[in-house]
């Protein structure tokens, strides 16, 4: 039944399409070639695996800020929706709103909080920063209320028997318990943000992407192979790194 | 009364990890730490970074004059986003958004669907009953190796290559997006198939079920579910991509995003981010009903 109705929207979406207009256009086949000709072998003289690195470095340092940035603002918030501290109704409202906050945060992309930053405060690094850190402070910041409200109830009702404040509950009981989860999935956003940093490139920002567009500019395909292969293996690295440290956490 | 520490430390004595694993997440978080340090300091440091705007009156108040235009508050015609035509025009528009979304989400999952079998290590290495062969085995290094590509390369990145190819338009803005989602998507089924229960694939596998038998009757009715639920997840974020990829690839929303910007026509733009919202808002909660169903058909 779903399938046929995902069938339905995949052939409606074809369908919609204007399809009369020319798709490709006059030289597309031979650049295309050229793209994929220039991988055999990737641009690999020693000045430019400098600028390689340099822009992988660059882009590391922005996600690592952005990732920190958005920890910090997405964990209070996540605190405060995830409503363990509300006993009260001003504490029920507080967690309403922070929900609504964290919702309206992630549901604008990084890059369109960058342009529209860019327009209102002007251009540099910090704003950025903040346009990551913001709709990544909006995802962690629902998924540390669901991880702290998933914690099992046992040590919490042991601690509240003993006379917790609700303060004493979520620093002794949900947060040590709940720690290893946050910390894992703050590592998997960290892959992420490297993508986000890499694609600030479009507001001017540095690092790898800001290079494969100015090799793309300049039609040199070799080029932006290697930078291409930088970005695989600096995500794949921090890939191996996260799981490493998920499963280390998780025995 | 007991003291809130005690009870902890008798709780994690239960479940007392082992000792190397503790260290080496401990030697990560300092050095991630350190990464913190050297990272801030070094955008800190740099020509724009920006920390002296902060503080700075100018900044503020160019915010605030970015936000009243927004509103057009200070304009003598009438805002974008009273003008019913406005409100149809840029409709138009979410709706081409809509359908590169979906464009893109599906040929993700179509060619997802076609190599996440053989990109799952218990095929390739016949742990599912099959004969361990050399050929699987190169296939599962090969497609890993595709998916690990195109989910490193990001959308906006995909589209700015494409664009070499094809003419400006909905096309190549679905087909970068459908690039990274392939990764994305063949990656997270391949493990589905990673982590099924081996059993019953076994068990048919004894009977001397063929390739095709094992793939229909025991691969697909326990991983399709799984796919299906993925495929809905990355379709909200694939809207909210769209929109990016419309910024080079010059379709949809993104395109006049990036018009109305450069043309300072900011009440058009909020017009443009409220036609956004309503996407973003809409997909989440298709997708949520979708996936219930999904749960329960």
């Amino acid at each position: 039944m779903l399938s046929l109705l995902l069938l339905g929207a995949f052939v409606w979406s074809l369908a919609s399409i204007n399809w009369r207009g020319p798709i490709g256009h006059a030289g597309g086949t031979a650049a295309l070639f050229d793209f994929v000709l220039a991988l055999f072998p990737p641009e690999l003289s020693v000045e430019f695996l400098r600028v390689g690195l340099l822009a992988t470095w660059q882009t590391v340092t922005f996600a690592v800020a952005a990732i920190t940035l958005a920890v910090l603002i997405g964990f209070p918030l996540g605190v405060l929706a995830s409503g363990t501290l509300a006993g009260s109704h001003s504490g029920k409202a507080a967690m309403a709103a922070t929900r609504l906050l964290l919702a309206c945060l992630r549901s604008v992309h990084e890059l369109v909080w960058a342009v529209l930053f860019v327009a209102a405060f002007g251009f540099s690094s910090l704003t950025a920063i903040l346009a990551i850190a913001l709709p990544y402070a909006g995802i962690l910041g629902r998924v540390y209320a669901e991880r702290l409200n998933d914690v099992p109830d046992g040590p919490l009702i042991a601690l509240r028997t003993s006379g917790a404040s609700p303060m004493g509950v979520l620093l002794y009981g949900r947060l040590p318990i709940a720690f290893p989860d946050l910390l894992s999935y703050s590592f998997y956003r960290f892959e992420c943000t490297i993508r986000a940093a890499a694609i600030m490139s479009f507001i001017g920002i540095r690092g790898l992407g800001f290079e494969i567009q100015l090799s793309l500019r300049d039609l040199m395909f070799g080029q932006v192979w290697t930078l291409m292969l930088f970005l695989v293996a600096l995500v794949v690295l921090v890939d191996l790194w996260s799981s490493k440290i998920r499963r280390s956490l998780a025995s | 009364m007991i003291r809130p520490g005690a009870i902890m430390s008798a709780y994690r004595a239960r479940r007392r990890p082992q000792r190397r694993s503790i260290t080496f997440a401990r030697a990560s978080a300092y050095g991630f730490l350190a990464l913190v340090a050297i990272s801030w300091g070094y955008i800190l440091q740099g020509a724009d970074s920006g920390i002296a705007d902060v503080v700075s009156g100018q900044t503020w108040s160019n915010a605030g004059r970015f936000l009243r235009d927004l509103l057009g508050l200070d304009m003598d015609t009438k805002p974008a986003y009273l003008q019913l035509d406005q409100w149809a025009e840029k409709g138009k528009l979410a709706y081409h958004t809509l359908a590169m979304s979906v464009l893109a989400i599906s040929i993700a999952g179509i060619g997802a669907l076609l190599t996440f079998v053989p990109g799952a290590r218990n095929v390739s290495d016949g742990d599912l009953g099959g004969t361990p062969s050399r050929t699987g085995r190169t296939m599962y290094f090969f497609i890993r190796s595709i998916f690990a590509f195109t989910r490193a390369v990001p959308e906006l990145v995909w589209a700015l290559i494409i664009v070499f190819f094809l003419s400006p338009g909905v096309v190549p803005g679905a087909l970068a997006l459908a690039l990274h989602n392939y990764g994305v998507l063949g990656k997270l089924s391949s493990e589905a198939v990673e982590n099924m229960d081996p059993a019953p694939a076994r068990a048919i596998r004894s009977t001397g079920a063929s390739n095709f038998q094992m793939l229909s009757y025991v691969v697909l009715p326990q991983v399709l579910p799984q796919l299906l639920t993925y495929l809905l997840y990355r379709w909200e974020v694939v809207i909210r991509t769209t929109v990016v990829v419309g910024f080079v690839s010059a379709g949809g929303l993104g395109r006049d995003f990036r018009l109305s910007l450069s043309f300072f026509h900011y009440t058009e733009l909020a017009l443009i981010i409220v036609w956004y919202l309503i996407l973003v808002v809409g997909v989440d909660l298709v997708s949520a009903w979708l996936r219930r169903l999904a749960r329960f058909g």
